[in-house]
């Protein structure tokens, strides 16, 4: 059995060495729009499609009908996946699924036996914000869920909002990301005009994974990873220089 | 000769499936309960408190207490303690969620609507 969970997106399952490893917390970090739902729902409709692992999908604020609605969208049918006992798409709130994870025969445990699950999305980890203002009880909340995710037999996707639109961002809960097992950024860059999106694997532990940044898009068919941004540089600024512009003021205008 | 609103609700609740109907008058009697056992049917498996479940609807948390708790006491909804909340959520009987689903479907209709909404109107006076 291939230790790999992969996301079975082309490109994604490349940078990543083969996949998430099985029973890990992977985040995905990015400002509202660069698709972390998307990319969820796809590792989620992949799972169950194409590798027999059926999944779970924890949403916070979503309804369930819009996840079914935008699933749809894109040919994932999530209804029919629900009355094949392959999906169960859970709206909750963090307290309570961090409080039914603690006990013995809780709701999640139950529904995840039920359908046999491997995989879980939870969209978003950035609700937990709420639960604890000071930090260190925040990361203590976090790594408590983790561990009963992982204690579950799931592989997790995790999804967080970052507040900025275009750059680097400066959130308050870096420690979070202390304790995910890989860090996924996806980021809007402007280049002349225009706006694109990047994807970076910035960790994954106890692997090696591609350091480039690439391109990628939302097509009709879900989440496509391209090709990395070439000739470029200062790309997680939100707006990359060319190559040659940066070396004439490092080396030239001096 | 005039028409009592006795006659009125009786013609009106007579062709109603008598399921629905006594579903109508003995469990979705309000319109709180009604929008909250369309949350639940929509959304299958949510399980959350009060509070949590008030913000979903969209009203307050002190008009839909009461009203989750009278759906409780008629099987449409359950509640467990998870650690010091309690928490709501459909209840799993299948011949309950059946008869939700089939009110639900039946709402679909404007002239249920219609006859549904003045039973409810009615029992509110």
């Amino acid at each position: 059995m291939s230790d790999r969970v992969q996301t079975g997106i082309a490109g994604l399952d490349e940078m990543l060495g083969g996949g998430f490893l099985s029973e890990t917390a992977n985040l995905v970090e990015g400002a509202p729009g660069t698709g972390k739902s998307t990319l969820g729902m796809q590792f989620i409709y992949n799972g169950i499609q194409r590798f027999n692992e059926p999944g779970i999908i924890l949403t916070f604020e979503e309804f369930p009908q819009q996840y079914y609605r935008d699933a749809q969208a894109f040919g994932w049918p999530f209804h029919e996946l629900e009355r094949a006992d392959k999906l169960r798409v859970v709206m909750t709130s963090p307290e309570v699924s961090q409080a039914d994870l603690e006990r013995v025969g809780g709701r999640i445990e139950s529904l995840v036996r039920e359908i046999g699950a491997r995989r879980i999305l939870v969209d978003s980890l950035s609700h937990f914000e709420r639960l604890a203002r000071d930090p260190i009880d925040l990361r203590r909340i976090v790594y408590a869920f983790i561990n009963a995710l992982k204690r579950e037999g799931l592989t997790g996707l995790l999804t967080r909002e970052s507040p900025a639109l275009i750059g680097e961002s400066s959130t308050s809960d870096e420690d979070i990301a202390f304790l995910m097992d890989a860090y996924l950024m996806l980021r809007y860059v402007e280049i002349e005009s225009s706006i694109h999106k990047a994807l970076l694997v910035l960790k994954l532990r106890g692997s090696d994974h591609a350091k480039d940044i690439r391109q990628f898009e939302i097509t009709g068919s879900g989440f496509e990873v391209r090709s990395r941004f070439e000739g470029r540089e200062g790309i997680l600024s939100g707006s990359p220089r060319r190559m040659a512009e940066s070396f004439v003021e490092a080396f030239v205008r001096r | 000769m005039t028409t009592t609103g006795g006659d009125l609700a009786a013609r009106l609740m007579g062709d109603m499936d008598p399921e629905l109907l006594d579903f109508l008058k003995t469990k979705v009697n309000t319109f709180i309960k009604w929008d909250l056992v369309r949350f639940f049917h929509e959304n299958p498996h949510s399980a959350d408190t009060a509070a949590n479940v008030a913000r979903y609807v969209g009203r307050d948390v002190a008009a839909i207490e009461a009203e989750l708790g009278e759906l409780v006491g008629t099987a449409v909804l359950s509640r467990q303690r998870i650690g010091d909340m309690a928490v709501y959520s459909l209840t799993t009987d299948a011949a309950m969620r059946s008869l939700i689903e089939q009110f639900v479907h039946a709402c679909d209709d404007r002239q249920f609507r219609v006859k549904a909404i003045y039973h409810i109107i009615r029992g509110m006076r």
